[in-house]
């Protein structure tokens, strides 16, 4: 038992990690990873609706009849976004500023959705909770990594620290949108060369 | 009838007429040596230095990219000697070797290996290479403030950011025969006007790049420029200074005829070279870059598969009564 | 006939369920939202146009309500008398409502400054209202008898070259000012009596 839920949260972080392995969920992913601090802002807020809402989906799976089974589990996810919006106004309002549109468009993140409907659906709730948190830091950390990338050529610092010497002269392409797939796409192909080996 | 229609094929045995990829590619090098060393003459050895970095460093780069992804070694056909002497030829003189490092790097990588290497980029990778550095760095690519300390005979001017920043007054510090003859600022390899149309003739007659494609390029920009001319001179440059400046002529004989990036049929490749003319006019007197052109050869290097749709139709097929 | 009404149940008593989640959330973190907007929209232009008092206007403040639509009012003090007012008024941009704080001395009645705090003009035109200082410092020691309106249109303010209908909006939301402040003033200067108390 230990055993599985360990297999369904690891699953997110390598195997089925989601914007690299599933190439889930990418426009979050080239919109807000200009840097770090948004690239985790962004995915934190996503793994905290992915964790609830495959909870609830999970927990009702039983009761909610197949035919409205989408708008209920829309239902779900956008209470969460809803409740994240509100929080992240009252105590994180600088991310909140920098994130903007983004972070009610979680609702309709396929990472979220495609969660509920093709494992919380099916899953007991303790492996729904494990594997929305799998996946839920395996897309924080593919943000921050992609951010980490962007911000480091494309500004020169990491989480605001400056990095280089004064003479370094920001690669502004990274931080641009054209940056963003450019750089997804190298990732991407990292990622394939390691995992072939 | 255009003689690309009639494809007579006689039986075997066939005679290989001893052209491969690398001669083309040694053409092309040849092509541009005028410009090329006409630049090194005029900003000396920095040029010189620019020139051999982006080349040698092109090269490297594609032999680390055969290592990385195990294939073949591919530098033995020149391409990645080709285009590195492009973005040398449009990079300043006065250009930091890193700029010229990462120009290459994603010219060779990002803008032709990764597509799966010669034949296979939807874009010229010189340019692809050249455009991320322009997004980037623009201060590098400010002539004025990158030639500075060069003592010329002449108006030490670039002359499209003279237009941008001082309308079309600055016009009149130049003559086209200059220009023509390369007695302006600019980049290494793109000054000497006259010296890029002699190569250019000299690969349309080897039929290495397509006529169809240059003349509808430079009638592209002719037009238009004159059309602007004509609503208002006092605001828009005559066409023969649009002509002569810039990356236009390089554009026209040199980038927007790259093989695997440009379409193969006639109409097609008239409507690309125009296109191409057309786009980059506009930016130069709409947009806020001074050169147009290295974004105008990706816009039509994105528009070549959908144009070279248009081709002549396939002997039996579209019959529906069979 | 049994898995219509069940479709129904469920998804009523989960909508029901979310609204009163979502609406416990709000009005817990309502307050905090409310001084997060001040502290992040409001505090910098306000301390930019009350640049020499010498209490904190974002402590001393009271709300009016005319016409239905509730305003605050920032009151800033020098030597310990109430000198300035500044409160936010709303005008139509190009892209929507672009909010302008407007401070007033009270005893010359003038326009002490003017800060663009919210709007979505198109950055690098319109932004430029809030931006570029020299466009809003034109309101600063005007009189408050007449509206405020750009020189095509009669009035004092240049507008923003290529951005006209910008322009137009913050002088707009200036005029409201004088209109709101011409209506209030017996009521403001009344708060500000009790506010000192």
């Amino acid at each position: 038992m230990a055993q599985s839920i360990a297999k369904e949260f690891t699953k997110g972080l390598w195997a089925e990690l989601p914007p690299f392995r599933l190439v889930l969920g990418l426009c979050p992913v080239l919109a807000v990873t200009q840097s770090v601090e948004n690239g985790i802002g962004m995915g934190l807020a996503t793994t905290f609706v992915l964790i609830c809402s495959n909870f609830l989906v999970s927990l009702l799976r039983n009761i909610i009849p197949a035919k409205v089974r989408i708008a209920c589990y829309i239902v779900i996810i956008a209470t969460f976004v809803t409740i994240v919006e509100l929080l992240m106004q009252a105590f994180v309002y600088e991310l909140f500023l920098k994130l903007g549109i983004f972070i009610p468009l979680i609702v309709v993140n396929c990472i979220v959705l495609g969660r509920a409907e093709a494992f919380a659906g099916k899953n007991a709730p303790h492996m729904a909770i494990a594997d929305g948190l799998g996946m839920g830091i395996g897309f924080t950390l593919s943000l921050g990594a992609l951010g980490a990338v962007r911000e480091s050529l494309g500004a020169g610092t990491i989480l605001g620290t400056p990095l280089f010497g004064p003479d370094f002269q920001p690669f502004t392409f990274m931080v641009q949108a054209p940056g963003a797939f450019v750089c997804l796409g190298l990732m991407l192909c990292l990622m394939n060369l390691i995992g072939k080996k | 009838m255009h003689k690309q229609n009639k494809y007579t094929v006689s039986h075997a045995p066939f005679w290989h007429d001893g052209d491969t990829i690398a001669t083309m590619n040694l053409n092309l090098i040849l092509a541009a040596l005028p410009a090329a060393i006409f630049g090194i003459l005029k900003f000396g050895a920095p040029a010189l230095g620019v020139l051999s970095l982006a080349v040698s460093s092109a090269i490297l780069w594609e032999l680390a990219f055969n290592f990385i992804s195990k294939r073949d070694i591919t530098i033995a056909d020149y391409d990645a000697a080709a285009i590195g002497m492009l973005v040398g030829m449009m990079l300043p003189a006065t250009a930091p070797w890193w700029i010229v490092l990462i120009g290459t790097l994603i010219a060779v990588v990002v803008g032709k290996m990764i597509y799966g290497g010669i034949g296979g980029n939807p874009f010229n990778p010189a340019v692809v290479g050249i455009a991320v550095l322009l997004v980037s760095w623009k201060q590098i690519f400010d002539f004025d403030a990158a030639l500075l300390n060069y003592e010329f005979g002449f108006t030490a001017l670039a002359p499209l950011a003279a237009l941008k920043h001082q309308g079309v007054a600055a016009m009149d510090l130049f003559q086209t025969r200059d220009l023509a003859m390369g007695c302006q600022v600019g980049s290494i390899g793109t000054v000497f006007g006259a010296g890029i149309i002699l190569g250019g003739i000299y690969l349309i007659l080897r039929g290495y790049i397509r006529w169809e494609i240059s003349l509808s390029y430079v009638a592209g920009i002719l037009l238009t420029a004159f059309l602007f001319r004509l609503v208002n001179p006092d605001i828009y440059a005559s066409p023969l200074f649009h002509l002569f400046t810039g990356y236009t002529l390089l554009g026209a004989f040199f980038l927007a005829t790259e093989n695997s990036s440009s379409p193969v049929n006639l109409v097609p490749m008239i409507i690309y070279g125009a296109m191409g003319g057309v786009m980059t006019i506009l930016i130069r007197n709409i947009g806020s870059y001074p050169d147009g052109t290295v974004f105008a050869i990706l816009l039509i290097n994105l528009i070549n598969p959908l144009i070279d749709r248009i081709r002549p139709k396939a002997l039996g097929k579209g019959v529906n009564n069979a | 006939m049994r898995e219509m009404i069940s479709m129904v149940v469920v998804l009523t008593v989960l909508s029901a369920f979310s609204g009163g989640l979502l609406a416990t959330v709000r009005s817990n973190t309502q307050d905090r939202i409310e001084n997060q907007v001040l502290k992040f929209e409001k505090a910098p232009a306000i301390k930019a146009i009350l640049s020499d008092v010498s209490n904190d206007p974002l402590q001393d403040r009271f709300k009016l309500t005319t016409d239905g639509i509730e305003n605050t009012f920032f009151v800033g003090k020098q030597d310990g008398k109430a000198a300035s007012v500044a409160f936010e008024t709303k005008g139509k941009g190009f892209e929507g409502a672009i909010g302008l704080m407007v401070g007033i001395d009270l005893e010359t009645d003038t326009v002490i400054g003017v800060r663009v705090t919210t709007h979505s003009e198109t950055p690098g035109v319109g932004s430029r209202a809030k931006d570029d200082p020299s466009f809003a410092s034109q309101f600063e020691g005007q009189s408050l008898e007449n509206g405020f309106s750009v020189k095509s249109d009669g009035g004092a303010i240049d507008a923003m070259s290529g951005a006209t209908i910008t322009s137009k909006g913050v002088c707009l939301a200036a005029t409201k000012a004088q209109e709101l402040y011409t209506k209030l003033k017996p009521e403001i200067n009344n708060q500000i009596t009790n506010l000192a108390n």
